[in-house]
């Protein structure tokens, strides 16, 4: 069984809230669920919406064909309503036009209650759980958890009473599920890992990690910075971590893009930093609030000059969680940069798992104490020089002109070259760690085979399992690249087709330069929306024709 | 401790006779007093420099230290006070490194009035790459990039600051050895951002050192009152950078104000690595489930 449900509005009504809190409510009732939300750039008016479904099974992605539209204006309607399916239905006030319109008297009933014309999702919502049959006690417990309004918990309670339950849903699974955007999991996964400072300047989509450490900055003891610019951010977060914090940034393409000198001051200097980079829809100002992978080899080359760098590309928001735990554990522990990159769509959607697991790298400092004639660039075999903070006998060292190993500063050819070979040294013993934390992940059985890496994997895995004969496989980590278990899968496959969501199909540029495979059949879909599964089978078919 | 002490053995490359040897020389005596006088852990001091030629002095000292890139020596100190407030940190800039690239930096840092010290080396031009103009440069100046003369007037740093909010405002001339170790000592001490505008020539691509010196006159001898904004203000107007022949240079405190500093505003920020934390990583993920 899988529902999909569409919520429109005008932004301001309270679109995203009214999708939450059904989504919220199903997950608590033991289906898994999958949210997605749809903006444009304004604060209020426009057309938002969100898309769920909702499922028995595991879902990971949208569709766009709904059988149930929650319209909150006659817009949503007009927008949306030639994809209803066949018995689909409106749910709505009774003045506005559909074919298949489940009307009430909105206005009435919000009178009656005495509160504001937002009241209205929150009938509609009652009746709506209703209809699918959700027991009131939970609806109502759900709602005040929620809302903590008496008022609303009424709206709903009247709303529910307006119907008859119209839908058997299958028994549910599992009850009371995780249900975590990819924001909420890399804030989470930033605390867990001992976060001290975050440094951030808003930019959507991944303003709300700064939003989410900001409120819990006091909570866990840690400190959210917002400085005047990007270049401030990125400057800001490695003193802090050269001065001994953990300390992570995040932003967006633009951001990044200002953030590029002090990337590569962090290659030279191997102070270590987290980054996360939430990509949107390019180039300049692009489509600032909707989703693109166009950013893939623009991470992998950020910075001027040579230096070796993780990045670290998460499917949904449970990879979100432990992604960001490897990569502070990876930073810290090989004074490098680690990049998580994510995206709009896998930052923003709401992903439903019935668990999360313990993880098991547990957070360290990886802090040395120095003897007095300690060398802050020490050359060692695995390039790691121990890192030491100021304030103790031994001076610490930061530069960003080449160095020796005191840290002092040089033109001379051995010591460059050195320096260059211990700095991607340490690239060697990054891949056998990451070797053991799943670079790669395949999904399903058959010859044929979906590369793709980041948040296609929700959609390519609800689609994968409509295609016969297919295997997906993710890859997550692109640097260090794991080339040896790409090579193999390519080479253990008949038919390969790449599926990204850009123009060009970056992901076969960084296989074929790290494996020298080519790989000639792409499904690339760049106007700024997220593939849906409907869309990938449709074009897998296409190809196989 | 003797000046010495503050001695790395890195050969000095900036040009014989360069005025920054008198910024470094004073830089090394302040911190040499500061901490005879038990006013300074040594081991707790940290340098930040940008890129031109005032960035060697990264190699001439021997403190805990970071060269970053150009104009960013002042949010890299800002982070470097987040990340250990403990911390005793000196940043140094150039005129066309704060002036120029990171002039937000610095309008910013006074606001915050982070806990810091930062020094600029002002001879008013870019001289690492051959002497091109400054926003700091005087109205008129012939130099590689401007061959048919600056077209406007400078920017002032002590009037720019202090409208920004720093509570520490100083003037120092490289030439002038004993008064610019104190101000720099006063600056170090001061609890609160620190600003020093460090007037030199250029002796290759900007030699004004007949003029500073005949146009310099302390601000204590004029009986100025640093505890006075508006006062502070008015003599921070007095000299517009320019070589006017009737100019007058005060040099010495300008102002001096206590104020809340940054990091003693929030009550998380702490000598983060030595704290211990213990992070409940199912309370933190159960958040997302009810």
């Amino acid at each position: 069984m899988e529902k999909q449900i569409l919520v429109g509005g005008a932004a301001g009504q309270g679109i995203a809230k009214t999708a939450f809190l059904i989504g919220k409510l199903f997950a608590n009732s033991g289906y898994y669920v999958f949210n997605y939300r749809d903006y444009p750039s304004l604060i209020k008016g426009g057309h938002n919406f969100n898309i769920l479904k909702i499922s028995d099974k595991p879902v990971y992605s949208n569709e766009n064909y709904y059988d149930v539209i929650i319209a909150l204006n006659q817009d949503t309607i007009d927008k949306h309503e030639e994809k209803l399916n066949e018995g689909g239905f409106v749910l709505g006030d009774k003045n506005l036009k559909a074919k298949n319109l489940l009307g009430f008297d909105l206005s009435n009933i919000i009178e009656k209650l005495g509160g504001s014309q937002k009241l209205g999702n929150d009938i509609l919502v009652g009746a709506f759980f209703k209809l699918f049959g959700l027991k009131i006690e939970t609806v109502l417990k759900t709602v005040r958890e929620i809302f903590k309004n008496e008022t609303i918990e009424k709206a709903v309670k009247e709303g529910y009473d307006l119907v008859e339950q119209k839908i058997n849903l299958p028994e549910p699974g599992k009850k009371n599920k995780f249900f975590i955007t990819g924001n909420e999991a890399i804030a989470s996964g930033a605390i867990v890992s001992g976060i001290d400072v975050y440094f951030a300047y808003p930019i959507t989509p991944a303003t709300p990690v700064l939003h989410i450490l900001a409120s819990k900055q006091l909570e866990h003891n840690f400190m959210v910075v917002q400085p005047e610019n990007e270049i401030a951010v990125i400057n800001a977060a490695l003193g802090a971590s050269y001065a001994g914090a953990i300390s992570m940034v995040g932003t967006s393409g633009a951001g990044f893009s200002l953030m590029n000198e002090a990337i590569s001051l962090q290659g030279i200097s191997e102070i270590p930093l987290v980054l996360y980079l939430s990509q949107r829809t390019g180039p300049a100002t692009g489509v600032p609030t909707y989703n693109s992978q166009g950013d893939l080899k623009f991470a992998l080359n950020a910075g001027h000059g040579e230096f070796p760098r993780v990045v670290v590309a998460p499917g949904d928001s449970k990879e979100c969680f432990y992604r960001t735990i490897e990569s502070f554990y990876l930073s810290y522990k090989y004074r490098i940069l680690s990049i998580i990159l994510g995206d709009k769509h896998v930052g923003e959607s709401n992903y439903s798992f019935d668990d999360f697991e313990e993880p098991k790298i547990k957070p360290s400092r990886f802090i040395a104490s120095p003897a007095e004639d300690s060398k802050s660039y020490l050359i060692t075999e695995n390039g790691v020089s121990p890192r030491f903070v100021p304030g103790e006998k031994a001076k610490s060292r930061a530069s960003s002109y080449e160095h020796n190993e005191y840290g002092y500063t040089t033109e001379k050819e051995e010591w460059i070259k050195k320096m260059n070979e211990k700095r991607f040294r340490k690239m060697k013993y990054i891949k056998e760690e990451i070797n053991k934390m799943n670079p790669v992940s395949v999904y399903g059985e058959g010859n044929n085979l979906i590369i793709g890496w980041g948040s296609t994997k929700g959609s390519i895995l609800d689609a994968l399992k409509k295609l016969e004969d297919f295997r997906f496989l993710q890859i997550s980590y692109l640097s260090p690249f794991p080339t040896e278990f790409v090579k193999k899968e390519i080479e253990n496959s008949e038919e390969l087709i790449l599926i990204e969501n850009n123009a060009t199909g970056l992901l076969g540029d960084v296989i074929a330069e790290q494996t020298g495979k080519i790989i000639e059949k792409k499904i690339l879909k760049y106007d700024a929306r997220p593939f849906t599964s409907e869309d990938i089978i449709v074009k897998v078919k296409k190809i196989l024709k | 401790m003797k000046v010495e002490d503050l001695d790395t053995g890195e050969k000095i490359t900036w040009c014989p006779g360069c005025a920054n040897f008198g910024i470094l020389m004073s830089v090394k005596q302040a911190i040499t007093n500061l901490v005879n006088n038990n006013k300074l852990d040594l081991n707790k001091v940290v340098g930040v420099s940008g890129v031109g030629c005032h960035d060697k002095i990264y190699d001439y000292l021997n403190l805990n230290f970071f060269h970053t890139l150009h104009g960013r020596t002042l949010p890299t100190l800002f982070g470097i006070k987040i990340g250990n407030p403990e911390l005793t940190v000196i940043g140094f800039g150039g005129d066309g490194a704060t002036y120029a690239e990171g002039i937000a930096h610095l309008v910013h840092s006074c606001r915050y009035n982070i806990d810091a010290t930062f020094i600029v080396f002002n001879n008013q031009v870019f001289s690492l790459t051959t002497g091109q103009a400054t926003p700091v440069s005087e109205k008129g100046l012939i130099s590689p990039s401007t061959p048919l003369g600056i077209g406007e007037k400078p920017v002032n740093p002590i009037s720019l600051t202090l409208n920004c909010g720093a509570s520490f405002v100083a003037r120092g001339f490289a030439l002038d050895i004993p008064h610019l170790t104190k101000i720099i000592e006063a600056a170090i001490e001061h609890r609160g951002f620190s600003f020093i505008d460090i007037i030199e020539p250029c002796i290759s691509y900007h030699n004004t050192t007949k003029f500073l010196r005949e146009h310099v006159y302390k601000l204590e001898e004029a009986n100025h009152n640093s505890a006075n904004y508006e006062e502070a203000m008015k003599k921070a107007r007095e000299w517009d950078y320019c070589y006017g022949e009737n100019a007058k240079i005060p040099i010495g405190i300008f102002y001096k104000v206590e104020k809340r500093t940054y990091t003693e505003q929030w009550s998380q920020i702490r000598t983060w690595h030595k704290f211990e934390r213990k992070t409940d990583f199912r309370k933190i993920i159960e958040k997302y489930k009810s």
